[in-house]
């Protein structure tokens, strides 16, 4: 059983100008002159946000850049906490986004795997019956004994990719179509993608791509400025989303 | 508390995976390896050996050198751990990034590597004092070395709840690790490492027994200086800085916990 909710979740952050200020510059300001030094601009990533997903569901979200959607996808793994409001997941998420950060740059493409394979809850033990078809779904073939920091972008990403797709999810969240290197690469990562897609029990879909919305998922969410506008079967908030921004571009 | 560290505890593979790693790397391009970590504490302790008791005429060498690298063991951990510790956020933001694991696993991945690393200086500490037999006045018991125990267990509670605090200043104060290392260069000479605390009088007392690092020193070089378990008032000071701090570093954790990942 696996299970989303979301209830008036809302989530504000203060982005900072400056990116970050020492000691002594906070005490002279704050202390001597008696002025504040911040720099810090709120901003309303998500407003009000309710969502309630059981087995089965395909959510689709869409609406334009900016509009909060990658910002409930981290919401729904657990790394932005909700500043209002409640969230609740149960089963093992997996989250496909971001998924090139966090390699140790000097350890070799199989320490990085097994670091990545313990940080999404594999045990030793778990592992040892994987490590093979991950390294074999890379095809980095010798290249996993060289470090990281060697690799280009595309190998990074195979490198990703393949651990991160090798856990049986049944919470999938999924960032955009992502690009994962060439175009046979490219082909298997799709086709991995729509396994697991079927497999997972839960899975949250964030794409600019309406077809792939249209196809693949049962419901659908339209958010705008960090607020829902629109939730329900797939075709009738896609059509009311192409009815919108046609409705601005005419006006 | 108890729900993240049994988080912790679930994720121990990842953790320890990196700790190796971190240890790896360390020793990797020396030749000397592991003995990089026992070159600082023992040219240290033949520095001060000399200058203080062949210049300054202090004391007699089996009391001094044995003095010497435990006080330089156990201030080498925590100096490290607390600096080191400083930078765990900022070292493992793409971690943060992508995982909600709770944040005192990565302050946890600093000091578990400085205390695998200043276990070596430890051993040499006490296989120099058991050479030296520096007891004074004579051991009441020969197994009163075990009661080191406790007080590395202490040591180790009160690094990382150091190490988590200074993470989080850190976050939003980048100047903190240099600050620290000033503080660090202060603390190091008014604590009695290279010094007996009997050479602090009058007045100093109670810096004695406020002095962080000179309450865990105590229950370390105690039993190891002078063949008995440290006195119950020491190890019950000890407990209270210890849970000092770790309430600290919780507190901190509640407090910041939620809004770090906007500020890295």
């Amino acid at each position: 059983m696996a299970k989303i909710a979301l209830t008036d979740v809302s989530l504000t952050f203060t982005v900072h100008q400056r990116k970050r200020v020492t000691l002594k510059e906070y005490l002279i300001q704050t202390v001597v002159h008696r002025r504040s030094i911040s720099t810090a601009v709120s901003v309303h990533a998500l407003a009000g946000v309710n969502l309630s997903l059981r087995d089965g569901d395909r959510l689709g979200v869409i609406g334009h850049n900016g509009a909060g959607k990658s910002t409930l996808l981290k919401l729904l793994a657990g790394i932005y906490p909700p500043t209002v409001g409640t969230r609740e997941v149960e089963g093992k998420i997996c989250s496909l986004f971001d998924i090139s950060l966090g390699f140790e740059p000097e350890a070799t493409g199989w320490d990085n795997i097994s670091y990545r394979a313990f940080l999404q809850g594999e045990s030793p033990a778990s592992l040892r019956g994987k490590m093979d078809g991950i390294a074999a779904f890379t095809e980095l073939g010798s290249f996993l004994d060289v470090p990281v920091r060697h690799y280009s972008a595309g190998m990074m990403m195979r490198l990703a990719f393949s651990i991160a797709t090798a856990i049986e999810p049944e919470v999938l969240l999924i960032d955009e179509v992502l690009a994962v290197g060439d175009m046979a690469f490219q082909e298997k990562a799709q086709a991995r993608m729509k396994e697991m897609m079927g497999s997972a029990r839960i899975m949250v879909l964030v794409a600019h791509d309406l077809k792939t919305i249209r196809k693949m998922c049962n419901r659908a969410i339209w958010m705008q400025q960090g607020r829902v506008m629109g939730a329900g079967p797939t075709d009738e908030v896609v059509d009311a989303y192409i009815a919108s921004v046609t409705r601005t571009a005419a006006a | 508390m108890i729900q993240n560290l049994t988080t912790v505890w679930r994720f121990r593979h990842f953790l320890l995976a990196l700790v190796r790693l971190d240890l790896r790397l360390r020793y990797r391009r020396s030749i000397l390896g592991v003995g990089w970590s026992l070159l600082n504490p023992i040219a240290m302790t033949i520095v001060f050996a000399l200058v203080f008791s062949k210049i300054l005429g202090g004391d007699d060498l089996t009391r001094y050198v044995p003095h010497l690298l435990i006080g330089l063991a156990v201030w080498g951990f925590l100096k490290e751990s607390a600096t080191a510790g400083s930078r765990a956020f900022l070292q493992s933001e793409s971690y943060i990034r992508q995982s909600p694991l709770p944040l005192g696993i990565y302050p946890l991945r600093v000091v578990l590597g400085q205390a695998i690393h200043s276990t070596i200086a430890i051993a040499v500490a006490v296989v120099v004092t058991l050479v030296y037999q520096p007891y004074q006045p004579e051991p009441t018991d020969p197994l009163a070395i075990l009661s080191i125990v406790p007080g590395l267990i202490l040591m180790f509670l009160v690094a990382w709840s150091a190490a988590t605090i200074f993470a989080f200043v850190n976050v939003y104060f980048q100047d903190t690790q240099h600050l620290l290392e000033v503080a660090a260069q202060l603390l190091f000479f008014l604590t009695p490492i290279i010094y007996t605390a009997g050479k602090l009088v009058g007045k100093a007392w109670w810096w004695l027994e406020l002095n962080p690092v000179q309450i865990i020193l105590e229950l370390i070089r105690t039993p190891l200086m002078k063949g008995h378990p440290p006195t119950a008032d020491r190890l019950l000071a000890g407990l209270y800085l210890a849970v000092v701090m770790i309430t600290l570093a919780a507190g901190t954790a509640a407090w910041l916990r939620k809004r770090v990942i906007f500020h890295l």
